[in-house]
Order: C-alpha cells, then structure tokens, then sequence
C-alpha cells in the first residue's frame, strides 16, 4: 500500500468515524424567519 | 494528419458541457442571493457566455493560444480566427480540429470571469460589470492561459502541472473574486443583517448541473476520448462526491446539522480541487483531494467571515483556496502511472514538482490580484463600480435590468 492510499484510507476513516459522533438532529430548532422580501411584490406596468 | 472522430465527437460534446456549466453557475448563485437580486446574478453569467463567445474568436484565442510572444502572451495572427481552420494544430490536439479544440478553450474562457462575479453580487453596476469582464478575460485571463496551456508559455516550459484549469480558471478568478470584493466594499447591512439564500433549491440544482458539465471540463481536457479522459472522469466524481461528503461533515460537527447548502458547496469545493490534478492522479489521490477540499475550503469561509471581507458567495474561498490546493496537491499526488507525459509528484519520489507548482500558483495569484485592481481602477474612472445606495436597496433586477424575477 503506498502513502497515497494509507492517507485516503485514513481520510474516509475520519469521516465516517465523525458521523458515529454527531449529532442526530438539530440541538436548536430555528424559528422561521419571513422576511418582508418573501412577500409577493406588485409590478407596474 | 488524420482526424479521429471519436476524438472530435467527445471534444465537441465537452465543448457542450462546459458551455452549460455557464448558466449552471448563475443558478448556483442565483439561490444564494436575495431574491430582489436573482434576476441580475443570473444575468451576470449568461451575459458573460455571450460577451465572451465573440472575445474569444476575435481576438481572446489568438492572445492564450497563437504563435508565442517571449513566453508570455500569443501574438496576434490568428484573430478572428484566421489561420484557425478545420485541421489539426499538433501542438494542442493532433487528432481533431483546431476550431473544435478553440470552441472547447472558449468555455472555459466564458466560464472563468463569471465565476468572479459571485463575489460582487447584489451590488455592482451593471456596465462597470461589462467593461469589467470584458478587459478581465484579455488582460487576466488570457495571459494566464498562454503561460500555463500556450505552446511556449513560461510555466508550461517550467513543467507546471494543471490538467484543466487549476490555475488558469480558479486561482484566478478566486483571487480576483478576493480583490474585488475588498475594492467594492461591503452590502449594505453586511454583518448587522444576515442575508438568507433566497432558494436553496435552485443551488442545488446549479451544483448538480455543474458537476454534470464538469465531466466535460476535465475529462474533455484530455482531449481525446480514451484512457486518459476515463481516469480524469472517475477521479473528478470521486473527488467530488468525497468533498461534499466531507464538507458535510465538518459543518454538522461546527454547525451541529448536516446542512444541505454545505454539501452543494463541497461538491463545487471538490471540483474545483481535481480540476487541476485530473488528468494525473488515481483514485485514491482523488480521494485525498476531495477530503482536503472540504476541510481547507470550509476553513476558508470561516476565515472570511472573521475578517468581514463580503465576497457575497464565496468565490474565494472555494476556488481560490480550493484551486490553490488542487494545484499543489498535483504536486504531491501526480503520478506517471496515469500520464506518462506528465511527471510524478512528491509521493511518487519527485519532490521538485511541489516548487514548480508553487511557483505556478504564486504566478497566478500575483497577476490576477494585480490585474483585477488596475482594471476595477481603470473602469471606475469611466463607470462607478457599484449602484447607488437607493438602488441596492430596491434590489439589482429591478434597479439594473426593469425586470423581476418573479410575478408572484
């Protein structure tokens, strides 16, 4: 196995291995926000 | 010579490709920006397919690619087109026409200054963004490309590795993005108010299209529709889907969710990583590529953010920070194993690769940053670069352009 492989072998175990960590949902929930551009415009001719 | 038209049918089709990754960009961008601004975001990349199209033929082809001029720029015999007919030019493709070979370079002239324009989004005036582009793409781009991909470019002869436009397309246009930016200054409400994407859809959408164009952009570059266009093709995709996966992660440890926006990003993050390296690393090089991306493109943003530099969509960060790494990590992961008229990089025993790719990136980020203020200087003089106050606020699509962009 040449350093090439062992470092991309070793990149895929970090990620996975984040993935067994983390968090299942959201800690916090975000209010939506509605901001007044979300609201429809009136166009002029 | 003898036209192979399995060649040409691939290069035409990556032609096709690339063209569409164009109009692809500007509804990745057009997602992330308010919605009084879409329209004109947008309009920025389909303006610059068109404006770049007739700059290429007339004279932008003849500057990157005609007869060299002391190493560093074409000369102009071959503007408009002459001399550039249906035979093969040997020097860049022996096996397909030279205007097919021209077409394909065209997309990637077109594509490169708008990716610049994400950086100045939701505040630049729209014909300082014309005479902007359109000097850009001659003074900055063109350069770049005759030293890197010319026939007798100075760091083609220094041996500099960038398969598809490492340098050339994302050093370059992160960088000009970065100074652009800094030149503008910031929105209206940067930092006080958080600007929302207005259509997270729609950049998702523009990711995918871009990752299905980016096929043509480095596996095209091989030019030939063979082995080596079938490495450069599996690599991109490992890249790619490993940057985005690791981008994902990195935010969802930061953030704490799995942000859907983060995986979009790191894809186009990974792309821009392999571009350079395409053609010269396996499978594994890629995948080392694509982690590296997610983490030091993520960590770009970050930075960015802390310095209050509003480069609105960060271009900097994902192709000036991502195409200065996949340039560099060409250096280290390049192997002759996959293109043996290329050279190995670090890990393959040739460490000198890394300081001709070094220099390679120091070339590109010194002439685009340098480039880019003059230019934004020089249109100032004639066109003030942003809109007025009044004008940012009623939003670029009405203020610029008379048109919303939804009837709703």
């Amino acid at each position: 196995m040449d350093a090439t492989t062992v470092i991309a072998v070793i990149s895929c175990a970090i990620v996975l291995a984040a993935w067994l960590v983390l968090p299942s949902k959201a800690t916090t929930v975000k209010p939506v926000v509605v901001s007044e551009e979300r609201k429809p415009v009136s166009i002029s001719a | 010579m003898k036209i192979d038209s399995g060649d040409t049918a691939w290069v035409l089709a990556s032609a096709a490709l690339v063209m569409l990754m164009t109009p692809a960009l500007g509804f990745f961008y057009g997602g992330l920006v308010r919605r009084k601004n879409v329209l004109s975001t947008i309009m920025h990349s389909f303006f610059i397919l068109c404006l770049i199209s007739v700059q290429w033929v007339l004279w932008g082809y003849s500057l990157a690619f005609g007869p060299d001029k002391f190493h560093l720029i074409g000369g102009l015999e071959w503007v408009g087109l002459n001399n550039v007919g249906l035979t093969p030019n040997p020097d860049y493709a022996a096996t397909i026409p030279h205007q097919a070979y021209m077409v394909f370079q065209m997309m990637f002239a077109v594509i490169t200054p708008a990716l610049i324009s994400g950086a100045f989004a939701e505040r630049q005036r729209f014909k300082a963004f014309v005479l902007f582009s359109l000097l850009w793409a001659t003074f900055v781009y063109d350069p770049i490309a005759h030293w890197v991909w010319g026939a007798g470019g100075w760091l083609h002869q220094l041996g500099a590795l960038d398969f598809a436009g490492g340098t050339v397309v994302h050093i370059s246009s992160g960088v000009s993005a970065l100074v652009a930016a800094l030149v503008l200054g910031r929105r209206l409400g940067f930092g006080k108010e958080k600007s929302e994407p207005h259509d997270a859809t729609m950049t998702v959408l523009g990711a995918s299209l871009l990752w299905f164009g980016w096929f043509g952009f480095n596996a095209g570059s091989a030019v030939t529709a063979g082995t080596l266009a079938t490495s450069a093709f599996v690599v991109t995709n490992t890249a790619t889907a490993m940057a985005a996966l690791t981008w994902m992660t990195v935010s969802w440890y930061h953030k704490r969710q799995p942000s859907v926006l983060g995986a979009a990003a790191g894809a186009v993050a990974g792309l821009v990583a392999i571009t350079p390296a395409s053609g010269y690393v396996n499978v594994m090089g890629a995948i080392v590529i694509g982690f590296g991306a997610g983490v030091v493109c993520y960590l770009a943003i970050q930075l960015r953010e802390r310095i209050h530099v509003d480069d609105a969509l960060d271009v900097w960060a994902v192709h000036g920070v991502g195409g200065t790494w996949g340039a560099l990590a060409t250096g280290l992961f390049a192997t002759v194993a996959i293109n043996s008229s290329a050279a190995n990089g670090l890990f393959y025993g040739n460490p000198k690769q890394v300081l001709i790719q070094l220099a390679a990136i120091g070339a590109a980020w010194g002439w685009a940053a340098v480039g880019t203020f003059l230019i934004l200087k020089f249109v100032n003089i004639f066109v003030p670069l942003r809109v007025q106050e009044e004008e940012e606020l009623l939003g670029l699509d009405i203020s610029q352009h008379g048109e919303p962009a939804y009837a709703l």
